[in-house]
């Protein structure tokens, strides 16, 4: 029979420098998990990613064992790469630091749709219009 | 309050949370988590307390709220407070039960009563936040290893432990036998739980040696080549430590890798016979592989 998932967390995290402290400390202590367990795991699967932000999902099992699956990265660095840029803006509404094409917004739509609450690729373009927006991108027609 | 953290909590519309994670890293949170609930997400960031004020903290709510804006859904909310550290390191150890590994060893948690009866070697240890609790398949390889590696005569065995953690496999080979342990880990906490751990056991310090370092470190500290090596670590990590053993080793030394998966035991098989060692023996369990290794004569 299989074991009942009891949480389900996800977390934004660097590759390869999984450590006890926050937010995986707080994340999994609460849930049992043996956290220098799930950082050994973690960054053996994300060491060849150095660099990078690799989110993962954690399925933690009442046993208090987990598994784990690694998520695309995060929108705002796909956004970023796309406008080329290294970080957005912080007076978007004022102070705009780079553009996308709506070709590159659908791209990074694509990539993002398996881990984003869209029903389909305009509701999850959609999310990253408004996430680039926020980082004071600009989507040109 | 020492090492206190703001926890930061961020309950929005689930369409939210990529732009939420945009925010908080800009805040300077290093890493989120987030559940979802129904079609919400409950978002937690962490900042330490002394980077941040409360009155960030406000500008940073209405951010949040502005970002929402765009999206067009019902506003989040968001609180804070403070959090310690210890909160939540010592959390997962309410679930940490004694372990038997291999034929001879139980590895149990200090905090737990011992057994009235066991026929084993037990092992107590207090990991604190080191690597090494016993509970994971890398260590458990490494330690059934060493109870073969040590043999009939371990009194006469003398072993490196790089990157050694909690000191669970100094520590389990000193208990199985060995004459001495050499051990060095790059975190200063890995070094106190090693210590902590030797002395939990009642082994005579003099039995052990823990620095921090690596091995440019280690090298310094051994008088003699070693009969072992013992290095669970990650395996991108053990192939650049490979070739600078030389200096402490001999023509009959062995060793034991850990920390390496399955997919990445080719590439560390390749530097091992570029540095003049070869694979006697392989041993996986799960995803995961421990190394047995000689030197090529």
């Amino acid at each position: 029979m299989a074991k009942k998932v009891v949480a389900m967390i996800k977390l934004a995290i660097n590759a390869g420098k999984a450590n006890p402290a926050p937010p995986i400390g707080p994340a999994l202590g609460q849930h049992g998990v043996n956290i220098m367990m799930f950082c050994k795991e973690y960054n053996a699967r994300t060491s060849d990613q150095a660099g990078m932000v690799v989110p993962v999902e954690i399925s933690v099992y009442e046993d208090r064992s987990f598994t784990f699956i690694l998520k695309t990265p995060p929108a705002s660095k796909l956004i970023a790469k796309a406008a080329g840029i290294e970080t957005g803006s912080g007076e978007p509404n004022t102070k705009k630091v780079g553009s996308i094409s709506r070709a590159q917004l659908e791209d990074i739509a694509k990539v993002k749709m398996p881990d984003l609450n869209a029903i389909d690729i305009e509701g999850a373009m959609k999310i990253i219009a408004g996430t680039a927006k926020n980082m004071g991108v600009t989507i040109n027609d | 309050m020492t090492n206190s953290w703001w926890e930061i909590q961020i309950l929005c519309d689930a369409v939210l949370e990529e732009s939420m994670f945009w925010r908080l890293e800009m805040f300077g949170c290093k890493g989120m988590s987030s559940q979802r609930e129904g079609n919400s997400s409950v978002i937690a960031a962490y900042v330490p307390k002394v980077s941040s004020h409360v009155l960030d903290l406000s500008a940073l709510a209405l951010q949040v709220k502005q970002d929402a804006l765009c999206f067009e859904v019902g506003e989040p909310s968001i609180q804070w407070r403070l959090i310690d550290e210890e909160d939540w390191a010592s959390g997962w150890k309410a679930y940490w039960k004694p372990q038997n590994v291999g034929d001879r060893l139980l590895i149990h948690p200090a905090w737990l009563p011992l057994p009235e009866h066991t026929d084993r070697t037990i092992l107590k240890l207090e990991p604190g936040v080191a690597f090494g609790t016993g509970d994971h398949a890398t260590t458990q390889l490494c330690l059934e290893a060493l109870e073969m590696r040590l043999g009939d005569h371990p009194e006469l065995i003398t072993i490196a432990d790089i990157g050694c953690g909690s000191g669970i496999l100094s520590v389990g080979a000193l208990l199985l036998g060995a004459k001495k342990a050499y051990a060095v880990d790059t975190d200063p906490l890995a070094v106190k739980a090693t210590q902590e751990n030797v002395t939990l056991n009642n082994i005579d310090p003099s039995r052990l040696e823990v620095a921090e370092g690596s091995v440019e470190v280690i090298v310094d500290m051994i008088p003699e080549p070693v009969e072992g090596i013992v290095c669970n670590i990650l395996a991108h990590v053990i192939v650049e430590l490979i070739p600078e053993w030389e200096p402490f080793t001999k023509p009959d030394t062995w060793g034991i890798l850990s920390g390496v998966l399955l997919d990445q035991a080719k590439a560390v098989t390749d530097v091992l016979e570029e540095n003049g060692w070869f694979v006697s023996a392989l041993w996986k369990r799960g995803d995961w592989c421990c190394l047995n290794i000689r030197r090529i004569n």
